[in-house]
């Protein structure tokens, strides 16, 4: 299963939501797979923080679905998330985790779900978070988006991907910061609020 | 803590208007976490380290809401990858209030490493911040930091020592 049919998939489901996906390869490949949806996402750039990062965003806009596009190796950096989502709760959260078993980024050394005996979906259930599955066919994987995307408790599913990158697609120009603006101009005019707005004096 | 230095607190999260905390509890501030998690105006969210509190917080600043990270000083060093990449990576701002572990008086042996490494860490990352000792500037500081993170669009820290934490 190609990350870059997944994301073709999940994206023909998007319109409204809001997404925030982590760094390597998978960020040209979002932009491509999902045009429609580039001022929507947030590409950020760190291990352990995306899921945490969505989880705040789904917590201040409780009537926005909110997307988490992590990655076995992102997810493993902070597995203490899955416990506090558990507990959490938020109706709001779908969780892709792209599990290519390995770090794709420099050269594909592996992660620790590269041996078969690490499930990170087993570790979402006995956190707490009951809709947390594998996927391993585009078809299984196309379903639990479907499920994910109207569900009213979080949902997680891991989409067992080969470490292959989509090839000749666009890259993103754009740096952390002028992403972050782009996201949040786009929050503001879609929600109606300010995030960040005028200083006292010009 | 002393309940009036409580809430000091609490007003000054308030006036900042803070609507979420993200804290993992340590013993200088208890007296602070049940008030938070008791305040109706205040959802609380208790994380598994700082590190993923910041990145909640982030994640809060993107909805429009304003957010804290409440924690020990020890803290802080767990947070300074999520913090370094936000802040300098991307300018997502991230309040931090922190009890000052180490400080003179401290008698822990366990806490020296807090006192020593908070102050280098915070310049490190060029992080501005207040040490209060006095409970009469506690509620000012914190509001202080709000405005500053939010003309910088980068972190700010005020870290709660002397009498007001012992």
């Amino acid at each position: 299963m190609k990350r870059f049919d997944c994301m073709t998939r999940l994206a023909t489901r998007l319109s409204d939501e809001l997404v925030i996906l982590s760094l390597g390869a998978s960020v040209d490949e979002w932009y491509n797979a999902a045009p429609h949806m580039r001022e929507a996402s947030l590409f950020q750039q760190q291990l352990g923080c995306v899921t945490p990062q969505a989880f705040g965003l789904a917590v201040g806009l409780p009537e926005r679905r909110i997307i988490s596009l992590d990655t076995d190796g992102g997810l493993l950096f902070n597995l203490g998330i899955l416990a506090t989502l558990g507990n959490e709760q938020p109706k709001n959260l779908f969780i892709v985790v792209w599990d290519n078993e390995q770090y794709q980024s420099i050269g594909g050394p592996k992660t620790h779900t590269a041996s078969g005996r690490v499930d990170l979906a087993g570790i979402a259930r006995a956190s707490g978070i009951d809709h947390a599955y594998t996927a391993t066919t585009l078809e299984e994987f196309d379903a639990h988006c479907e499920a994910g995307l109207k569900a009213d408790v979080p949902y997680v599913v891991v989409a067992k991907v080969s470490g292959t990158v989509q090839p000749e697609i666009k890259r993103k120009h754009s740096d952390g910061r002028e992403d972050k603006y782009i996201f949040v101009r786009h929050v503001e005019k879609t929600e109606g609020i300010t995030i960040m707005g005028p200083s006292e004096h010009n | 803590m002393q309940q009036s230095a409580v809430e000091a607190v609490i007003r000054g999260l308030k006036r900042a208007g803070v609507t979420l905390v993200c804290y993992l509890p340590d013993s200088l501030f208890k007296e602070l976490y049940p008030a938070l998690d008791a305040d109706p105006d205040i959802r609380t969210i208790q994380v598994t380290n700082e590190g993923e509190g910041a990145a909640i917080c982030g994640g809060l600043f993107l909805s429009g809401q304003r957010a804290a990270l409440v924690m020990e000083n020890s803290g802080l060093r767990a947070s300074v990858e999520p913090l370094s990449r936000m802040g300098l990576g991307a300018g997502i701002p991230v309040v931090m209030l922190m009890s000052y572990r180490g400080d003179m008086g401290e008698n822990n042996w366990w806490a020296v490493p807090h006192g020593i490494t908070m102050e280098p860490i915070l310049k490190a990352l060029r992080i501005p911040y207040t040490v209060e000792r006095e409970e009469a500037d506690i509620e000012q500081s914190i509001v202080n930091a709000y405005e500053l993170a939010y003309s910088s669009y980068y972190h700010t820290a005020v870290a709660l020592s002397g009498s007001i934490v012992r």
